[in-house]
Formats: C-alpha cells, structure tokens, sequence
C-alpha cells in the first residue's frame, strides 16, 4: 500500500456519458484509478476504449459524468473553467499525438511559450538539452521532422517542472526508430524531473518500459500489471 | 429538378459562411448603392433640369439696366447669334405682411410674354389678368412658407409705396429653381419670393412706361454666348446695363451645377473603393476556402471532374456573394435615392422630378460589381486550377515562417505569444496590407466626410463673426449722398451707421476677367471688414483694390499686380489699379476699395449704395419697422435670420450625409475586419486551442488574435487619416465655385471621431468573433493532424 502522501492521483467511480441527440455513449464506466508520485504508467486499450477521455479528464480539457477525481489535495471534478484552465497551466504538461507545436514559433520560442507562464520553469534550453535538441533551438518546426518536432513538444510539456505529464500517443505518427528516441526522452525526463508520467498507446510493446501498465476496455479499467523490471526503450521493439 | 453535387455545395458554402458572405455582400452592396444613387440622382437631376428648360423655354443670357426703351429691343434681337429677345421688369419690393416682425423681400418679374421665356409653370389658380392692376402669381415655395393660394393678399412695398396685391395664381419657374433671394446665403422661402405681376402694373409702379429693366435672349444653336454678351453690353451700355450674363453666372442655374459637380465627384470617389475592398474581401475568403478545400479539390478532380469545372464552383460561390451585394445594393440605393430626391425637393423647386430607374444604369452596376467579385477571386481560382489531384490530396506544406523582424521583439519587448502575432501577420503581408488598406479606407471616407462641419463652422466664424459683423444692412434702391447714412443712424434702435458703396465692374488681368461688385468701405471699417490670411482685418487702402483668394487665383494675380478695372455703371470709368492685399471670403468674389476712392473714381462725389448697422437687440422690431418704411429702402438684409437660416439647412443636411458616410464606412470596418478575423481564427484555431491546453486563459488566447486585429486596425489609422486627407482636399477644390468656397479645414477632432467610428465597428466585429475563440475545441484538436 502506498504511502498517502505519495499519491498524485486519485479517481473513484468516474463516468463520462456524451450524449448525441438521442444516443448516450458510455465513455467511462466507472474508473477507480491511483497514480504515485514519478510512476511511469503505460495506458493501454483498443480505440474507443475510453483511454483518451480518460486522460482528457485527468488533465483538466474535459468535464466528468459522474465521480471524482483529485490531483493532490484538489478535487478536479469540483473545478471551474478558469480553475481548470490553471490546474493546467500550473501541474499538467501535455504531449499530443501531432505535437501541436506553433508554426511561427521556433523550437525554442515554442518552449518559452510555456516557460513565460510558468510559476518555476527551467531554461529553455535546458528543457531542449534534456530532449537533445540543444542544437535545434532556432529551427522552425516545419524545418524539423517529426520526432525531432515530438521531442520538442516533450521539452515545451517539461519545462515547466510539471507534477504531471500526459501523453496521448506521442509515437502514433512516428517510425519505430524515431518513436524509441521519443520513448527515451520520455523515460529521461520522468526520472529528471520526477512527474508522474501517463502514456497512451496503442502500442503492446512499449508495456515494458513502464512501472505499472493498465489496459482499457469498454470503458473500464480491465488489466493492471506491475512491471518488476523495467525495459529501456531501445530494448523494445515493434 | 435534380441540383448538380457541387451547385448544391456551393448553396450549402453559403449557407455556412453566412456572416461571411453577408460581409463582404455588404460592402458590395455599398458598392452598388452609391453607384445606382450618384449616377441616378445625378441623372435625374440633370434630366429634370434640361427637360424643365426645354419646357419653359429657359433663357441663355440675362441683363439687368437701369431703364431702357423698349424700342432697343429690336436692335438686341437684331444681334449676330441671337434667337429672339424678350424685355422684362424685374424690381424688387419689401414685403409688409403684418405679424412678420422680421423683413423680407419679393422679386417682382413681369409675366412672360406669350410665346416668351421663363414661362411659368402654373402649380394653382390661374394667371393674372393682362389688364389688371393687382393680382400676381407668387412663387411655390414662398407661398407654402406663408400658407399663401389664390384669392389671398399679399401686402407689399413696391418702390416705397404700400400695395395690396391679390394672388390669383402659385407657380414656379426654371429662373428660379434655386431661389436666392438678394444677399441670402441660403434659400430662404419665408424672407424671399417671386412675385409674377403683369408687365403694365409693374410698369407703372416702377415708373417704367414704354421701358424695361432686364432682358432675356435665347440663342441659335451653336452661338457664341461670349460674343453675343460683348454686343449686348455695348447696346445696354448707356442704359446703365451692368455686364449681361450667360446661364454659367445665373445664380439659379449656377447652384445647380455646383450640385451636379458634387454628385459626380462621389460618383468618382465613393464606389471605386467600395469594389475594391470587396474584391480584396473576396480574394481573402476564397483563399482560405480553397485551402481548407484542398483535399477535396484533390478528390473532386481523382475522380474525373476537370480543373475548369471545379474553377467554376468557386467561380459560382463568388458571383452568388456579387449577386447578393447586387440585390441589397439596388434596394438601398432605390430607397436612398427617393430620400435624396425629397431632399432636393426642399432646397430645389422643380414641378416634376425625373427619377430616371434606367434599367442600363442597374445593369451596368450590376456588371461591374460581378466583374469586381471576380477580378478578386481570379488569383486565388487560378491555384484551383493550377492544383495538381495527388498533390492536392496530401497535406499541404507546413507553412514555413522565417525569423524576421528581431527587431520588432527587441523594441516592444514582445511575449511569445505577441511574437506568434507579428510573424503571422508578416507571413501573409499582402493580406495584412489588404486589410490594413480596407481598414484606412473606412477612417479616410470619414475623415473624408466629417471635415465639413469644422469647414462650416469657420465659414461661420469668419463671415459671420470677424468679416461680416454688422446686425443688418439697409441696401438703397439707388446710390444716395452721404446724408442718407445719418438718416440711418437715426432710426430707432440704430447704434452705429457704416455707409458703402457697391459698383459693378469687371476686373481683367492678362486676359482672365471677372464681372462683380465692389465694395467701397471707410478707411477703418468697424462692422463690415475684411480679413487678411492670418485674419487680421484689413485697413482699405488708400489707392488700389483688395482682391479676395478666390478672385485673385482666378485672374491670376498676386499683390503688387495691376489689374485694370472697367466700371459697368455711371460714366463707366476703365482704371489701372495695383492689387494692395489679398483677403480670405468665402462666399462670392471680392474686391474692396476705400469708399473715398470708389467715389473719386466714380466721379458722382460722395455717394453710398447702404449702410451696415449695429443694432440695439431691444429694439429690433422696431428699426425693422421704420427701414421697409423709409422710401429709398430696396433690402433689408439681417445677419443673425441669415446666419440661423444658414446654420439650419446645412445642419440637415450635412447630417444627413454624414449619417449615410458613418454607415458606410462602418459596413466597410465591419467587412474587412470581421473577415479578417475569421480567416485567422480558422488558420490559427488549431494552435490557438494548443495554447488552451497549454494553460492559456481564454483572454489570453483571443489576446492573440485581438493582437493582430489591433495591428491591422492600428496601423490603418495614420494611413486613413492621410487618405482621407487627400479626398478631403480633392471634394474641397471639387466644390469651389464662383458662388462659394469650402475653407480647407481638417481639425484634430475629425481624425479622432472617424478613428474613433472605425474602432467601435473594429470591436463590434472582435466581439462577435470572441464567443468562437471562447468555444475553441480543445480536445478536437489534440486528435486531429491539420
């Protein structure tokens, strides 16, 4: 049983309906989940699962049906829309699955964008070191590839010394070589910065890198399993 | 009927960018309206008046005498160019009707012959009989002024003697169509009417019997109205004629062509930029669209569609944006034109209005706007084209930004986020430039219209408040000696008596004439004086003349010229005199002397034409009732009715106009910056609910955006200032005349008012987008590629 003060995050009973005219769909069926502080979770499950909603919620982009969740000692379900928008601004670094970057931003002024806002960033360029793109820091994103563009986003989620970073498939529109490189700087800055790190895969393999992994189905949590030994990225192979 | 797949897209792209397209058809429809209004009033105004003066045979030329024997008459139509001639009595009375506290005048005019000119248009009752010494037919307006028809009185002073004339019929004439009465500034239909008597009684009121006062000749085609002037003035020369003149100089006729020259100047200036801002519009939009289409353009032409088909859909969404311009712009410029229609109404007496609805002009209009929309829509259509399916079925090209502008950060010490504003607006600089254009143009038609009111209020204060200072001015019949003015001085209520005298000449240099009055004043006028550029009044000087801006520029001289100077009454004296000063004015040509000199010049010793009064506001009624009574009276001209009557007229109708300006340039402001806006909100929306997700407040996020509309909006200021500047200056020079000049006046506070308009419309159009940028969907974005 894990020490009280170490959880991060903490979800019971936690549903999500859309409803679409007439139709209901069932995202969420009841999710009782906990997170340690630092854990690496690998979030797994086919589309339409639930996995992203799941996230979305976690990160304060999305409201809850019903149940709770909490970061720490604050009730996210409880929050505004201004609450919200602060909880991410303060706790949650994203990475998404098309990196989001802004065009007209360099990889360095991108990262700013965010350390600007921060409450206590880390240099930019410190953030790109941690992702090996010291060298890349005045590219425009149209002038780097995909992973390079990746590891960006990665640098721009952490530098603000996030307690949380939320990854929704941030290999699903990489290569296996460049997706493992992405995976290291994943692995990398979890351990430097100690965040707790939740990714979302479609991708069996990477189950091994991880601390804990949890598989969605329908809606529901239907696996967890507690990796004893963890796997380095460029151990795993798809 | 079965509607083709992509007719039935484009219906359904309209219907989606509803606002949009309103947008953008409303600007055309500005477009259109003052396309259709300019060139419909125009024309109907140019048509009423030529049919009007065809109608009632309007004259060619007009000269006033002294008194002449009809037996000239023949000698005159005897001249080369001349068609026929008609002989006249025109006089003017006072009017005496009781409760009007106030003095007014009546232009007495002997009926037309049969067969003769300026023939009436009879709008009540019947002409008066031939024989009779008392009924008239008074002119429309005044008789509405008065609540006047046939069977009423109407009490007058003719030549000083106390008449009750019976009015038998209302009528108008095309002599009269803008009718000013003697030293009016603005028609004043209560204080001046047309009086139409037959010629017998007016002959003997006046003391005319067998003679005449006026003439009034009609040419033969093709004339030399020049050279039938010069020999008239010869034969009218010993009967005190004081220079005829051609319709150019009829202050009727005059007027009105001062009105047509405005009209088409905004015929020139207004549409033009109303197209082009929409052609810019259309170019802006449609090249999103066609982005944002990219893929399906690509699919449309995989699948057997040619390039030409599919240039023809957007071609077909851009025509239905033309022609719903069109349609809006033929309503509003259909219900504008019957408003100015009325408006003209009021200032112009017309029986008839042609309100020409020539089908050529909507047409035309319409094929010009449906050429604008898709001169601007050829670029962007031509990369439809140009699309080759493969590649237009991949993702386009990221957009590549350069590191520009360092500069720029450096001195605003931009945010990260104000760095995303200003690249994004210099990645597309022809579409910041475009829309900062449309922008400016919306702050200069403002600046452009605005201007006037600052212009009026200077004319006021100079003519009426540092030039023409005197409370009323009596004019004589006829000159009088220098006594006359201490008379004056002794009529109740009367403070201060200044005599003048006015003689009519024509002043040449090098070639350049003009026929005017001049006006002697005493060496150090108190009351009426004139001003120098720098508005200091004046002394007259003690030899030579001093000429006003306009006339100077129209001779062409500057101070220290000679200028000769050929009197057209008395002995008829021609003088070489040096021009000692120029002075401002704005209504008519100037030329004033000391009085001393005039007289000497004149040789008649010390004679005045009136005297300029200062005036006990106590005791007004009072002076107004003893000056129509004094015999040699012929016009009372009061300051303050005229400067009311002035001050109300434009007021109307300035207002008017700038209502209708401040309209169009906000459907201007709105247009470009709302489109604009949209078009940002749909390139950047993806990284704008990035920065959400980010952590970026809603304020913070449509900050971004509100950036660059700010720049754009921002920068069309001084842009539109110096636009409007220049228009401003243009309509200036447009509307001089002979008749009046507009001071060229743009104070500080038109800038700041049209800024001020163009802002407003700038942040109704920001709101609108606000709730959008509000409702950005976060979570869409993270799970779509662009």
């Amino acid at each position: 049983m894990p020490d009280a003060s170490d959880i991060v995050f903490r979800a019971r009973g936690l549903t999500k309906v859309y409803r679409n005219g007439a139709l209901e769909v069932h995202a969420l069926r009841g999710i009782d989940f906990q997170a340690r502080k630092g854990e690496f979770i690998v979030i797994l499950g086919p589309s339409g699962s639930g996995k992203s909603t799941f996230l979305n919620i976690v990160g304060g982009l999305d409201r809850a049906s019903g149940g709770e969740v909490w970061f720490e000692e604050h009730q996210l379900t409880a929050l505004g829309e201004g609450q919200l928008t602060q909880y991410r601004r303060d706790h949650v670094g994203f990475v998404f699955q098309f990196y989001n970057l802004v065009p007209s931003l360099t990889a360095r002024e991108n990262v700013q964008l965010v350390t600007e806002i921060a409450r206590r960033p880390m240099r930019a360029e410190d953030a790109l070191a941690l992702v090996g793109l010291q060298d890349r820091a005045n590219h425009f994103p149209a002038q780097l590839s995909g992973g390079e563009q990746q590891r960006v986003a990665i640098a721009r989620a952490i530098a603000k010394n996030p307690e949380v970073l939320l990854c929704d498939e941030p290999t699903g529109a990489l290569d296996s070589a460049t997706g493992i490189k992405v995976l290291e700087a994943l692995t990398q800055v979890n351990r430097a910065v100690g965040a707790t790190t939740l990714v979302i895969t479609h991708n069996a393999a990477i189950r091994d890198i991880a601390d804990r992994v949890i598989r969605f189905a329908d809606g529901r949590i239907v696996e967890e399993t507690v990796n004893a030994v963890k796997k380095q990225p460029s151990e795993v192979a798809w | 009927m079965v509607i083709p797949p992509l007719r039935r897209k484009v219906l359904r792209d309209l219907t989606r960018l509803w606002a949009q397209v309103l947008a953008i058809a409303l600007v055309l429809a500005a477009g259109v309206a003052t396309l259709i209004l300019g060139n419909g009033a125009y024309s109907s105004l140019y048509e009423t008046r030529a049919r009007y003066y065809e109608e009632n045979r309007f004259a060619d030329v007009f000269a006033d005498v002294t008194r002449a024997p009809r037996a000239l008459l023949g000698e005159v139509a005897a001249i080369e160019g001349v068609l026929d001639a008609e002989a006249r009595i025109v006089k003017l009375g006072l009017l005496d009707i009781p409760g009007m506290v106030e003095p007014g005048s009546v232009l007495f005019v002997s009926l037309p012959e049969t067969g003769g000119f300026n023939r009436l248009y009879l709008r009540l009752g019947r002409l008066p009989d031939a024989m009779s010494a008392e009924e008239i037919v008074v002119s429309d307006g005044f008789a509405k002024a008065h609540g006047l028809g046939p069977g009423d009185r109407l009490p007058v002073l003719m030549n000083g003697q106390r008449r009750d004339l019976r009015i038998t019929g209302v009528a108008l004439s095309p002599e009269f169509i803008y009718a000013l009465g003697p030293g009016q500034m603005m028609p004043d239909p209560r204080r001046f009417g047309v009086v139409w008597a037959p010629r017998a009684a007016l002959e003997a009121a006046y003391d005319l019997e067998g003679a005449f006062s006026n003439l009034v000749l009609k040419l033969a085609p093709g004339a030399n109205p020049d050279r039938v002037i010069e020999a008239l003035d010869r034969l009218t020369e010993r009967y005190g004629g004081v220079g005829a003149k051609g319709r150019a100089d009829q202050i009727s006729h005059a007027f009105l062509d001062a009105e047509l020259k405005q009209l088409w100047a905004m015929v020139r200036v207004l549409p033009p930029i109303f197209l082009l801002v929409a052609a810019m519009l259309v170019n802006m939009t449609l090249s999103r669209l066609i982005t944002l289409e990219r893929e399906q353009i690509g699919l449309l032409k995989a699948i057997g569609y040619t390039s030409r088909a599919v240039a023809q859909h957007y071609v077909e969404f851009v025509l239905l944006i033309a022609v719903v311009g069109i349609g809006l712009g033929f309503a509003a410029g259909a219900w504008l034109g019957v408003g100015l229609a009325q408006m003209y109404a009021r200032f112009f007496s017309f029986p008839y209005l042609v309100f020409t609805r020539d089908p050529q002009l909507y047409g035309l209009a319409a094929v010009i706007t449906l050429a604008a929309a898709v001169a601007g829509a050829l670029y962007a259509v031509r990369s439809v084209v140009k699309l080759p399916p493969a590649v237009a079925m991949a993702p386009p090209s990221p957009a590549v930004y350069r590191e520009r502008g360092a500069w720029i950060r450096r001195v605003l010490n931009l945010r990260q986020t104000g760095v995303m504003v200003a690249r994004h607006l210099m990645r597309w600089p022809f579409r910041t430039l475009s829309s900062t254009l449309g922008v400016a143009m919306s702050v200069a038609i403002l600046v452009a219209s605005l201007w006037s009111f600052g212009s009026i209020d200077r004319m006021i204060d100079i003519t009426f408040f540092r030039s023409e200072r005197h409370d009323a001015q009596i004019v004589f019949g006829t000159p009088e000696p220098m006594p006359a003015v201490f008379a004056a001085r002794t009529l109740p209520g009367v403070m201060v008596a200044e005599p003048f005298r006015q003689v009519a000449a024509t002043i040449s240099h090098r070639g350049h004439e003009k026929t005017l009055a001049i006006m002697g004043r005493p060496a150090d006028p108190r009351l009426s004086r004139v001003l120098d550029p720098t508005l200091r009044p004046m002394p007259m000087p003690e030899a030579g003349v001093i000429l006003s801006e306009a006339l100077a520029e129209a001779l062409q001289v500057r101070p220290g010229d000679l200028v000769t100077v050929a009197v057209q009454e008395g002995r008829r004296p021609i003088v070489t005199l040096p021009v000692s000063g120029l002075s401002v004015g704005y209504v008519g040509l100037g030329a004033a002397m000391e009085i001393g000199a005039l007289n000497r010049l004149m040789g008649e010793g010390a004679m005045v034409s009136g005297v300029s009064l200062q005036l006990d506001p106590m005791q007004t009624a009072a002076f107004y009732a003893a000056a129509k009574t004094t015999p040699k009276t012929e016009l009372i001209s009061v300051t303050s009715l005229m400067l009311s009557r002035f001050r109300d007229t434009l007021a109307e109708n300035i207002t008017v106009m700038v209502s209708v300006y401040v309209i169009l340039a906000g459907i201007i402001a709105v247009g470009v910056v709302y489109n604009f806006s949209r078009i940002a909100l749909s390139e950047q929306g993806r990284e704008l609910a990035s920065l959400r997700v980010l952590g970026f407040t809603n304020r913070e996020v449509s900050g971004v955006l509100f950036g660059e509309l700010g720049t754009v909006v921002f920068l069309a200021q001084p842009l539109g200032w110096v636009i409007g500047y220049g228009i401003a200056s243009a309509m200036a020079a447009a509307f001089s005349s002979d008749l009046y000049r507009v001071p060229f006046v743009v104070q500080r506070d038109v800038y700041a008012i049209a800024s001020l308009v163009v802002c407003a419309a700038a942040l109704v159009s920001a709101w609108a987008i606000r709730g959008r940028i509000d409702n950005l969907d976060m979570i869409e974005v993270l799970k779509t590629r662009e």
